[in-house]
């Protein structure tokens, strides 16, 4: 097995962290079915690109690839529900959610858009993240040998993916493979600005939705429950002349 | 004229292009974006739909969108209101979800396609399902029933049709949201640990293992009107006022414990008995809903043909009934009765209604999506060593019959793609339909999925009542695999693949004008086996899209245990290669 890359300096400093999240059955099954989840979509894309890539060995390889992450997939899905089995969730809980970025999802990688380069570029910089980082999640489940065997196996095979992308990268654009892999990073890192963007916009919406439901609303709640109470289930009758305008939305 | 029908943002996006009142090409985007029941704008679709006619966006004399979204804006505002305070968790999501993108959709598909504003056009969303329904069927006059979740308010609507020199489509009366015929069996899909919108036909797969011993409970949660509609009883549901779960306190009392998603389904455990017995239950209350509804509107209009549509017309259980029980003499569902096939009756809708033009008749087939490419499949195959042969159509059929004869299973792409959510023959895995273990293994090695789902066959025109116990009638349900039909007792054993245990199958009866390469491979393999019949289900693996292209074809039978591949000429038999990672290694 070749050697797997050092955890990011952000990760090795939330190693706490990292054990506090795993050490609790809750948000461990979270992860191991969000975790499902993520690897079943990247397979999926990374299945996309095997079937649009016009190069023979990428098809090969990318479907080697896919294959792996819808196994993985499997193994995460399959160990939360046993586990799920074992005991089922708490109900709510404040910290029953996923407060930390978890798995490598391609998110909404559009492959066609991409081109194989830069596809390279980006499954290098994400499989090699996930690498570090499943080497963590395999230290903090020491107490579950079950999940611990699955992060192993699936870290093997995130070291051959990271090691095959740069190689194949080498192979496409031999003078333009750092290039490709320092654009990648730049946007994974704009992706995470636009992500922490795009929450913070949703919280501050959230928030002025909420009150505007609860001053503005109230008479226009009132108005609709006493209409409500007027009608009378079971047919009604469509007037002949309703059919409005072909062009009104109403 | 060139009319564009768009359906999306809720489930099941797609587009259908009318020219000259004839449909010319349609499409699901998901077929062609690869996400499952993709919801998105379908963008992908309607530049395939242009591009496969050579037209330009400024070539359209219209675009019209399958409902009427400031109404369906305002419903979901008034229900919000009328859950006050309860709504509150939900209203912002739904007011994001809502103005984010879903009520503009004028300027949405202005600025996608760059047509004239005016040339925008809506139609109801019941409406388009009323149009998909009756504009595509043989029928001249017709009543029209439409069931689904909820379009703007309706969610069921009774009508009548009639082409001619005018086309008219009246619809009557309706039944409006929250009473909705199917969100009380998408609450059931989630109660039963299920995907609703999408695993619907697993409650009606698991129905026939469980006994309606559950009715009474039902007819506590939708009660019928006076009128011969129906009420659901609003305390027992929480769809109407949240996004968060479709069932209530009152519900749960009522049926015991949902199933949790993550446990299998053992219908020999008493619990998964109970959830039978709960599947069943329901769909025999949403069956005599449904005959009720259809028995009375034949009445009324003593039309011997109905046209259905709508989602809860995928339901060949409920399907077979109307037929058999509502006096009408022939049933009429599209291939695509659900959302996707709005697309294409909103544009038929706009062509015969709002601009009169003359009827015309549709060719009576699904086949409107791509075209599969063999030369494509025939090259990714030799590059990766794979044994190809590209043989005439005779040749070609007698092999792939061999293969099916030697219990091969056989990814068969030929042709268009079809415009819904069943595989009819040109996007099908075909299989031998005599043993269980061929079911299993399908199960097991391809489709990865529940084991009490059955398969459906497909059998030649000529030789289905042999086989089958098919009413007046029922061909025609069973042409799009629309209807589900006892096989007659005799054959149950040699047909065990493809009969659910309780002694049913939903069958697609094949006409040689229909696909004729499929028809004349039943007729290859009836030579062998004795019997012209296959399974056929789609070609997908559990989660996926139907394979749409070649190579999507290619790469679904590399990854699962089919054994050989068809692709209009070409065919690829399986064989071992060696390792793209040691290659790459090396």
């Amino acid at each position: 097995m070749a050697a797997v890359p050092r955890s990011a300096p952000l990760d090795r400093l939330l190693r706490p962290l990292h054990k506090w999240v795993w050490s609790d059955h809750d948000r461990r099954v979270r992860k191991l079915l969000i975790f499902g989840d993520v690897e079943t979509d990247g397979g999926r894309d990374i299945l996309r690109a095997s079937e649009v890539t016009p190069d023979p060995l990428l098809r090969r390889l990318y479907l080697e690839h896919a294959i792996d992450e819808l196994h993985h997939g499997v193994l995460f899905r399959e160990r939360g529900e046993a586990l799920l089995r074992q005991r089922a969730l708490r109900e709510g809980g404040f910290f029953s959610g996923n407060p930390l970025p978890g798995g490598h999802g391609l998110d909404d990688l559009v492959v066609e858009d991409q081109g194989d380069p830069r596809l390279l570029a980006f499954l290098h910089i994400a499989e090699k993240t996930a690498a570090g980082r499943f080497a963590i999640y395999k230290d903090c489940v020491d107490d579950d040998p079950a999940t611990r065997a699955i992060f192993e196996e699936v870290l093997r095979d995130e070291v051959f993916h990271m090691n095959y992308s740069y190689q194949q990268l080498g192979r496409l654009t031999p003078e333009r493979q750092r290039h490709h892999v320092w654009r990648a990073r730049g946007r994974r890192l704009w992706n995470r600005y636009v992500r922490v963007a795009a929450a913070i916009a949703g919280l501050i919406g959230d928030t002025l939705l909420t009150g505007m439901y609860f001053i503005l609303l109230p008479p226009f709640a009132w108005a609709a429950r006493r209409a409500e109470r007027r009608e009378t289930p079971g047919w009604r009758a469509i007037p002949p002349d309703r059919p409005a305008s072909p062009t009104s939305q109403y | 004229m060139k009319i564009l029908g768009i359906s999306a943002h809720y489930h099941d996006s797609a587009a259908a292009l009318v020219v000259d009142g004839v449909p010319v090409a349609a499409v699901q985007e998901e077929r062609l974006s690869r996400r499952k029941n993709d919801a998105g704008f379908p963008l992908n679709a309607v530049e395939w739909c242009l591009d496969h006619a050579k037209l330009d966006p400024g070539d359209l004399d219209a675009v019209v969108f399958y409902e009427r979204s400031m109404l369906k804006f305002a419903r979901i505002l008034t229900c919000t209101l009328r859950a006050f305070p309860q709504s509150w968790r939900s209203f912002p999501h739904a007011m994001k979800n809502s103005l984010g993108e879903k009520v503009w959709v004028r300027g949405l598909i202005a600025s996608h396609l760059g047509v004239d504003r005016r040339k925008i056009l809506f139609t109801g969303h019941h409406e388009a399902h009323a149009a998909a329904a009756f504009l595509a069927s043989p029928s001249r006059r017709a009543a029209i029933l439409t069931a689904d979740g909820v379009g703007e308010w309706a969610t069921l609507t009774a009508g009548t049709g009639a082409r001619g020199e005018k086309t008219t489509i009246s619809l009557l009366r309706e039944v409006r949201f929250p009473h909705s015929l199917g969100m009380l069996y998408s609450t059931f899909t989630a109660y039963l640990g299920f995907a609703v919108n999408e695993d619907e036909y697993k409650v009606m797969g698991l129905a026939a293992y469980g006994r309606p011993t559950m009715v009474d409970q039902v007819r506590k949660v939708i009660r019928r009107t006076p009128d011969g509609a129906f009420a659901i009883v609003p305390e027992y549901f929480e769809y109407q006022t949240t996004a968060a779960r479709s069932y209530s306190s009152s519900f749960v009392d009522l049926f015991g414990p949902p199933r949790p998603s993550y446990e299998p389904i053992d219908v020999a455990t008493a619990e998964g008995r109970r959830f039978a017995d709960i599947a069943a239950s329901v769909q025999r209350v949403l069956e005599d809903t449904l005959v009720d509804i259809a028995r009375a509107l034949q009445q009324e209009t003593k039309l011997p043909d109905l046209c259905f549509g709508g989602g809860v017309a995928l339901n060949g259980l409920a399907n077979a009934r109307i037929l058999a029980e509502s006096g009408f003499e022939r049933v009429f569902v599209p291939p695509a009765p659900g959302d996707a096939g709005c697309a294409l009756g909103a544009a038929l809708y706009a062509d015969r209604v709002y601009f009169n033009n003359p009827d015309r008749d549709i060719p009576d087939h699904p086949f409107w999506g791509p075209a599969v490419d063999a030369a494509h499949l025939a090259r990714a195959a030799r590059e990766d060593d794979q044994h190809v042969d590209e043989l005439d159509d005779a040749a070609l059929v007698e092999r792939v019959a061999d293969h099916l004869a030697a219990n091969r299973i056989v990814g068969w792409m030929d042709g268009a793609s079809e415009y819904g959510p069943r595989a009819l023959g040109h996007r099908s895995l075909l299989a031998a339909p005599h043993a269980i273990a061929m079911r299993d293994r399908l199960n097991r090695d391809v489709k990865h999925r529940e084991e009490f789902r059955p398969f459906a066959p497909v059998v030649t025109a000529e030789a289905a009542d042999r086989y089958f116990e098919l009413p007046a009638g029922g061909a025609r349900l069973a042409r799009f695999m629309s209807g589900v039909f006892p096989v007659r007792p005799e054959w149950r054993t040699k047909l065990a693949a493809v009969t659910h245990v309780d002694g049913s199958a939903r069958v697609q009866v094949l006409e040689r004008s229909m696909a004729p390469r499929l028809h004349a491979l039943l007729e290859a393999y009836g030579r062998r086996s004795g019997i012209p019949v296959l399974l056929n289900t789609s070609f997908n693996v559990a989660g996926e899209p139907i394979v749409n292209t070649a190579l999507e074809g290619y790469s679904t039978f590399r990854r699962c245990g089919i054994d050989a591949l068809v692709a209009g000429p070409a065919i690829v038999t399986k064989r071992a290669t060696a390792s793209a990672k040691r290659e790459h290694v090396a």
